[in-house]
């Protein structure tokens, strides 16, 4: 097999001057790549549906995100009402925050069931989804998975060792408080209400749902306020740095 | 190919035609799969980039009426011994042709022939 990727310059003379490598993709074109482009075009040619159909529908599914989600935490936070429609009636809930989990299709997206369930963090009891089988994950309403999520290592382990896998993302649960793993499946979507931080009395909706992040929902983090998805990185200095201009004198030996 | 040992095959599920396909029997190369595919090419990507493809294909049959999205994933259950072989997204693929080819929506030649010319199109210099 030819290296499919070139890790070694940044000079490519032959790839217009860029100097950056090009992202490694496949060159080989499988079977499967085959037969959904001649599935896709039959449909097309039979009158089943029209390219510029497909076109929107992909461009649909492109476009989901988790800013739904937190539309819906921050309104439940802040209107108890709300709340209560959230856990009797999440789709309905769903759709007052603009998410018709109905769409595109009348009956939901290819792969989502319409059936969600929100679970009530609070301050004795935490929650965490995971889709063990597969990768199962509320797009409706988070948008698309993060890589992670639908890796055998996360989905494998969260379950087994819940509180260290927690521990990896930095997430530290006290022993009081009682954790629950949510297991999706084709059939059921879970998306986690997380407790409300401290420090945000008199916020508005708009400012709370910017600190209800996607990994919030998912209940790998916690919602703080100051932290937002597009706000700076966290840096902190390394408490004990290297001062080392080269190696240590026994490696160079 | 996988036969299901001790388990009878069916042939009328309630959603979908359980007879096997040639065709499809025959692309059940797991070598293939986006599992396998991507680390050879070191590619990070979790699913292949025709999953986006396929979904809408599932949406726009949904719309337009040619194939509801539950039905389909009923049907798609059925399958799911069937093509236990290959993982998904390549096992929603096949399990959707079978699907389609099951309802009439196309014939076993007509995938055939759009696949040969499908194929002819991607590996032409």
């Amino acid at each position: 097999m030819a290296n499919p990727h070139n890790h070694d310059g940044h000079d490519h003379s032959e790839d217009g001057g860029h100097d950056h490598s090009a992202a490694p993709m496949v060159d080989e074109i499988s079977d499967f790549e085959i037969l959904e482009l001649a599935v896709r075009e039959l449909a097309i040619e039979k009158g089943l549906f029209t390219a510029e159909d497909h076109r929107a529908f992909s461009e649909w599914n492109d476009a989901r995100t988790p800013a739904a989600g937190s539309r819906l935490v921050a309104k439940a936070w802040t209107d108890p009402e709300y709340k209560a429609r959230v856990f009797a009636d999440p789709l309905a809930a769903s759709k007052e925050i603009g998410v018709d989990w109905s769409e595109p299709s009348g009956f939901g997206t290819t792969s989502d069931y319409m059936h969600l369930t929100v679970l009530e963090d609070t301050p004795k009891l935490h929650h965490v989804i995971v889709c063990t089988l597969c990768s199962c994950y509320p797009r409706p309403i988070l948008g698309h998975s993060p890589y992670w999520y639908r890796a055998p290592n996360y989905r494998r382990r969260i379950v087994r060792w819940p509180r260290e896998v927690l521990a990896e993302f930095g997430l530290i649960i006290p022993p009081e408080v009682e954790l629950r793993v949510e297991d999706s499946n084709a059939k059921s979507r879970f998306m986690v209400l997380p407790v409300r931080p401290e420090g945000t009395e008199g916020w508005t909706e708009e400012q709370l749902a910017e600190i209800v992040t996607r990994d919030t929902m998912i209940g790998i983090a916690l919602p703080k306020p100051g932290r937002t998805t597009d706000g700076p990185r966290p840096i902190h200095k390394a408490s004990r740095p290297v001062h080392s201009g080269g190696r240590p004198r026994e490696a160079a030996l | 190919m996988s036969s299901n040992v001790g388990i009878p095959d069916r042939a009328e599920g309630q959603y979908v035609d359980l007879r096997r396909i040639g065709l499809l029997e025959a692309i059940q190369n797991e070598d293939q799969t986006w599992e396998k595919l991507a680390p050879r090419w070191c590619v990070t990507n979790p699913e292949p980039p025709w999953k986006v493809c396929l979904d809408a294909t599932c949406d726009a049959l949904s719309a337009g009426g040619a194939l509801d999205s539950l039905e389909r994933r009923h049907a798609e259950d059925e399958l799911e011994t069937m093509y236990s072989e290959i993982p998904n997204p390549e096992r929603q693929l096949v399990a959707l042709a079978h699907i389609m080819l099951s309802r009439g929506l196309m014939t076993e030649e007509e995938l055939a022939r759009q696949m040969e010319a499908v194929r002819a199109r991607l590996e032409a210099v």
